[in-house]
C-alpha cells in the first residue's frame, strides 16, 4: 500500500493506493490521525485501491467521524469490487462518493 | 359452643370444656332449679297450714272462753270497772300505772273475780298461749280498759288498767266491726307486734243474757316458734340439697368419665396411633380391635364402626399399592416402548461418514409418552438415499405400533428397488389389507440419486416439503399430494422429481411443526416456519433443525406440546466422483498478522490457475484477511500456534473451498449476530464487520469445532 498526500489550504488529498487490510490499516490509520489537525475538506482518493478489508473499513468509519465534526469528506474513485463492500457493509449511506 | 377449636386450647381450658366439667355444672344447676322450685311449693304450703292452725287455735280459744263463762257475771265486773273509769276526769286517767288511779278501783277483786281470773290462767298455760284479755274499748278503739286480764309472763292488769290498743288488736276489731252479729266468724290477724313478735291475735265480743254487748275477749298466741321451725327447715333443706346435689354430681360425672370419657380418648388415641403408624410404615394393622369398648350404646357402635373402617382402609391401602405398582409397570414399560421406538429412528451422526456428498439430519421430539411420527433415512444402494417422513393418525402406544409397521413395510419395499410412486401403492394396499382399527399415515417418500442430486419423490397427504437451492431461500415445494396410506384400498400416486445443486437443502418435517400453538392457540405456521429456516440458510442440518426448533419452542412458550415435532433436513454436497477430482493444497504457518501476506499469496497461487475472474479473487484475498487476522488476534492469545491453509478446487460447478483449521480457544463466528448496517456513521460500532463482509461475498460458509480443533470452511462459486 502506498500513501500519497496534498495539501492546499485547509483542503487534503489522501490518494491510497494497493490493499487496505489488516495488515496496513493502521499505517492508513496513523498517517490520517497525524495530518487531519486543521483540515476542513478531506478527499480520499482511492481509485488506485485494490481491495479493503474490515480493518480498512474501520480507518474510513474513523475517519468520517473526525470530519463529521470539522469539514467534509469524500471518497473518490472506489472501484467495483470495493463499492459492493461499501453497499453490503452500509457504507455507501455513511461516505461521501463521487 | 367454645369459638375456640379444641386444638388451640391449653390443658387447663381444655379441662373446663371436657364432658365431664360440662355434665358437673349442668347436674348442679338442674338440682339447684329442681331445689328452689321445692323450697318455694314447700314453704308456701307449710305457710300456710301453720296459718290455718294457728287461725284456728285463736279463735278456737276464744269461743271456748266466752261460751264457759257467765256473760252477766262478766258484765257485771265489766259495768263496774267502766263505771269508775267514765266517772273519772280526762286528767285523772292519765296514768294508769299510778297508786292513785289504781285505788280508785279497790273493792272489784272479790273471790269471785280471783276465780275467773285464775280461770283464765289455766286456759292460757294449757293452751299456750301469749296472753288473754276481757275489757273494753273505746268507740274509736285507741285505748282498751282491762277487767280481767293475763299473759304467759304472769304481768297483772289490775281490772281499770287501760293501755293503747296495739296494731294488732285495732286491726282485729276492725275487722270484727265489718261483720254482723250474727255471723259465729272470729277474726284472727296475724302480724308482726310491736314487740317484733310475729303475734295471731283472736277477738270476739261477750253478749249478755239480754243481747247487749258487754266487752271483747282478746286472745294472743305467739307464732314466732312456728316462725323459727320454718326458718331452721329452710337451712336444712338447703344444705341437704346443695349436699345430695354435690353427691350426685360426683356419681354423674364417675359413671360418665367410665361409659363415655375413657372410650371416647381410647378411640382418639387408637386414631392417632393408627395414623402415625401408617405414615412411618410401621406398627400393627389391628387399632380399634383390641380397645373391647363394651358400653352397649352409640360408643361401642362408633368402635365396632372405627374397627370395620380400619379394615377397609387397610383393604383399600393395599388395593392402591397394588395399582399403584401397576401403573409404574405400566410407565416403565411406556418408556421402555418409548426407547424402543426412539432406537427405531436412525439417531447417530454423522450418519454416514463415509459419504461426503451429502449430509443429513432428523430429530423427532414426541409430544405424549410414543408418538406416531417417524422419519428415515437408509441407503438403498451405493447411489440412492431413501428418505421418509411420515405422521400416523392418533396419538400413545397404538400409533407407535402403526408407525412401526408402517416404517418397515416402506422400508422393504424401498429396499426391493421400488420407486416411490410403487413402494406408496404397495404399502397402502398391505396395510388396507389388515387395517380393522381404521388408522392411516401420512408419508412423503423421497429417493436421492446421489450421483446427479436428483430426488423422486411422492406424497401420501403429506406436508410441503421445502426446497434451498444453493444461494436461495428455503421455499415451499407445493407437491400433488396422494391419499393417506391405509385410508382407501387400490390408490394411485404421482411421482414428481426435485433437482437438488451441490449446497442445495431439503427440509421435510410433520404438521407438528407448522400447527404448534402458543398459549392463545395461534398456530406457530408455514411463514414463521420459513422465517426460521432462512435464518441460517448456510447452516448445518443439525443447526437448521436447532434453530427451527428454538423458534418452535420460544412461540409455544408454556403451552403444552400437543403433536409430536419431526423434522429432517439434508444438505446435497455434491457428486463424489467430482470430489475425488479436487485438487487440494494446504499451507500451516504461524498464526499471525505478518502471516496474511503469505496465506493470500498461497491462495492466489491457486485462483490464478484457474483463470479466476478479478472480482471473486479480490473477495477471497479480503476473506483470508478478516478470517485468518481473526485467527490470529484471537485463537491462541496472548501466545500464537499453528494455522492451517486448506484450498480445494471443484470443477462442476466451478469452486473454491478454502478451509481455516487452528487449534485455538473453540470459537464459532456464525454465532454472532450480524451488524445494523443501516446505522449512521456515529452509531456504527467497530466490530463484527468482517465476518459480515464474509457471509455477503463467500456463497457458503460452515463452522465446526472437531478434535480439538476450530474449523471454519468458505465456499466461492467462480
Amino acid at each position: 500500500m502506498t500513501i500519497e498526500k496534498t495539501i492546499n489550504g485547509t483542503a487534503l488529498t489522501v490518494a491510497v493506493a494497493g490493499r487496505l487490510d489488516t495488515t496496513t490499516a493502521p499505517e492508513l490509520d496513523a498517517s490520517l490521525k497525524a495530518s487531519l489537525d486543521g483540515v476542513t475538506d478531506l478527499t480520499l482518493d482511492i481509485h488506485a485501491l485494490e481491495y479493503i478489508s474490515s480493518a480498512g473499513l474501520r480507518v474510513l468509519l474513523s475517519s468520517q467521524k473526525t470530519m463529521n465534526r470539522q469539514g467534509v469528506m469524500r471518497v473518490s474513485g472506489a472501484n467495483e469490487t470495493i463499492l459492493d463492500i461499501f453497499e453490503v457493509t452500509g457504507f455507501s449511506e455513511i461516505l461521501t462518493l463521487v | 359452643m367454645p369459638e375456640k377449636s379444641i386444638r388451640d386450647m391449653n390443658a387447663l381450658e381444655q379441662k373446663h370444656n371436657s364432658l365431664s366439667a360440662k355434665t358437673f355444672h349442668a347436674v348442679l344447676l338442674i338440682t339447684v332449679i329442681l331445689g328452689l322450685t321445692a323450697i318455694v311449693f314447700g314453704f308456701s304450703l307449710y305457710y300456710t297450714a301453720i296459718r290455718s292452725q294457728y287461725t284456728n287455735k285463736a279463735a278456737d280459744l276464744s269461743k271456748t272462753i266466752s261460751s264457759l263463762l257467765d256473760a252477766d257475771e262478766i258484765g257485771s265486773y265489766t259495768d263496774r270497772v267502766m263505771g269508775v273509769f267514765e266517772s273519772l276526769p280526762e286528767e285523772k286517767r292519765a296514768n294508769p300505772e299510778s297508786a292513785e288511779y289504781n285505788v280508785r278501783f279497790g273493792g272489784i277483786e272479790d273471790a269471785k273475780y280471783r276465780r275467773i281470773q285464775l280461770f283464765l290462767q289455766k286456759v292460757l298455760s294449757s293452751n299456750g298461749a301469749s296472753s288473754i284479755y276481757i275489757g273494753v274499748a273505746d268507740p274509736e278503739a285507741t285505748h282498751f280498759v282491762y277487767v280481767f286480764g293475763t299473759n304467759r309472763f304472769s304481768t297483772y292488769r289490775h281490772p281499770g288498767y287501760w293501755t293503747p290498743i296495739d296494731s294488732e288488736t285495732k286491726s282485729a276489731f276492725e275487722k270484727l266491726q265489718t261483720l254482723s252479729p250474727l255471723e259465729s266468724m272470729i277474726p284472727v290477724i296475724i302480724d308482726r307486734s310491736e314487740a317484733g313478735e310475729y303475734m295471731c291475735t283472736g277477738t270476739e265480743t261477750l253478749y249478755g243474757s239480754d243481747g247487749s254487748p258487754i266487752g271483747n275477749i282478746v286472745v294472743k298466741i305467739s307464732v314466732s316458734e312456728a316462725a323459727r321451725l320454718g326458718r331452721r327447715f329452710l337451712w336444712q333443706y338447703c344444705l341437704i340439697l346443695l349436699a345430695a346435689a354435690l353427691i350426685l354430681d360426683f356419681f354423674m360425672v364417675r359413671h360418665l368419665k367410665r361409659k363415655v370419657v375413657k372410650p371416647i380418648n381410647d378411640l382418639a388415641g387408637a386414631a392417632a396411633e393408627y395414623v402415625a403408624d401408617k405414615r412411618s410404615g410401621l406398627g400393627s394393622d389391628c387399632h380399634f380391635d383390641h380397645l373391647s369398648i363394651r358400653t352397649g350404646d352409640e360408643i361401642e357402635n362408633l368402635a365396632l364402626v372405627m374397627t370395620g373402617m380400619e379394615q377397609d382402609l387397610n383393604d383399600y391401602i393395599e388395593n392402591l399399592t397394588a395399582a399403584t405398582a401397576e401403573r409404574e409397570r405400566i410407565g416403565t414399560e411406556l418408556a421402555l416402548a418409548t426407547r424402543i421406538q426412539a432406537d427405531m429412528l436412525p439417531s447417530v451422526y454423522p450418519a454416514f461418514p463415509d459419504r461426503p456428498e451429502f449430509d443429513i439430519y432428523a430429530t423427532m421430539t414426541p409430544a405424549k409418552e410414543v408418538g406416531g411420527d417417524f422419519y428415515d433415512y437408509y441407503l438403498i444402494d451405493e447411489d440412492h438415499l431413501g428418505l421418509v417422513m411420515a405422521d400416523v393418525s392418533g396419538k400413545g402406544v397404538p400409533a407407535a405400533l402403526f408407525m412401526m409397521v408402517s416404517k418397515i413395510l416402506l422400508k422393504t419395499a424401498a429396499m426391493a428397488g421400488l420407486s416411490p410412486r410403487e413402494i406408496l401403492e404397495r404399502v397402502n394396499e398391505q396395510i388396507c389389507a389388515n387395517n380393522r382399527e381404521e388408522m392411516f399415515v401420512t408419508v412423503w417418500m423421497g429417493i436421492l440419486e446421489i450421483s446427479t442430486g436428483r430426488i423422486t419423490a411422492a406424497s401420501a397427504g403429506h406436508e410441503y416439503p421445502v426446497l434451498m437451492q444453493p444461494g436461495g431461500r428455503f421455499e415451499l415445494v407445493r407437491d400433488r399430494h396422494g391419499f393417506v396410506l391405509g385410508g382407501m384400498s387400490g390408490m394411485k400416486y404421482r411421482e414428481y422429481e426435485l433437482q437438488l445443486d451441490p449446497g442445495a437443502k431439503l427440509f421435510v418435517y410433520t404438521d407438528g411443526v407448522p400447527e404448534a400453538t402458543d398459549a392463545q392457540g395461534g398456530l406457530f405456521g408455514t411463514e414463521r416456519m420459513l422465517g426460521a429456516l432462512n435464518r441460517i440458510p448456510g447452516g448445518t442440518p443439525e443447526e437448521i433443525l436447532r434453530m427451527v426448533s428454538r423458534h418452535v419452542k420460544a412461540f409455544s412458550g408454556e403451552a403444552p406440546q400437543f403433536d409430536d415435532l419431526t423434522m429432517l433436513c439434508l444438505h446435497y454436497i455434491g457428486p463424489a466422483s467430482q470430489k475425488e477430482a479436487n485438487t487440494v493444497k494446504e499451507l500451516t504457518v504461524e498464526a499471525i498478522v505478518e502471516n496474511i501476506a503469505p496465506v493470500t499469496a498461497f491462495v492466489d497461487e491457486q485462483l490464478e490457475a484457474l483463470n479466476c475472474p478479478f472480482k471473486a479473487k479480490t473477495q477471497i484475498d479480503v476473506a483470508i484477511d478478516e478470517l485468518f487476522s481473526n485467527i490470529s488476534y484471537y485463537a491462541y492469545r496472548p501466545d500464537t500456534g499453528p494455522a492451517t491453509v486448506r484450498v480445494e478446487v471443484q470443477k462442476d460447478p466451478m469452486a473454491v473451498i478454502i478451509t481455516f483449521i487452528d487449534h485455538g480457544v473453540p470459537y464459532d463466528p456464525l454465532a454472532r449476530e450480524d451488524p445494523d448496517v443501516t446505522l449512521s456513521a456515529e452509531e456504527r460500532a467497530v466490530g463484527g464487520l468482517g465476518i459480515f463482509l464474509v457471509k455477503k461475498t463467500m456463497d457458503d460458509i460452515r463452522y465446526e469445532y472437531r478434535d480439538g480443533q476450530n474449523i471454519l470452511t468458505i465456499v466461492k462459486h467462480i
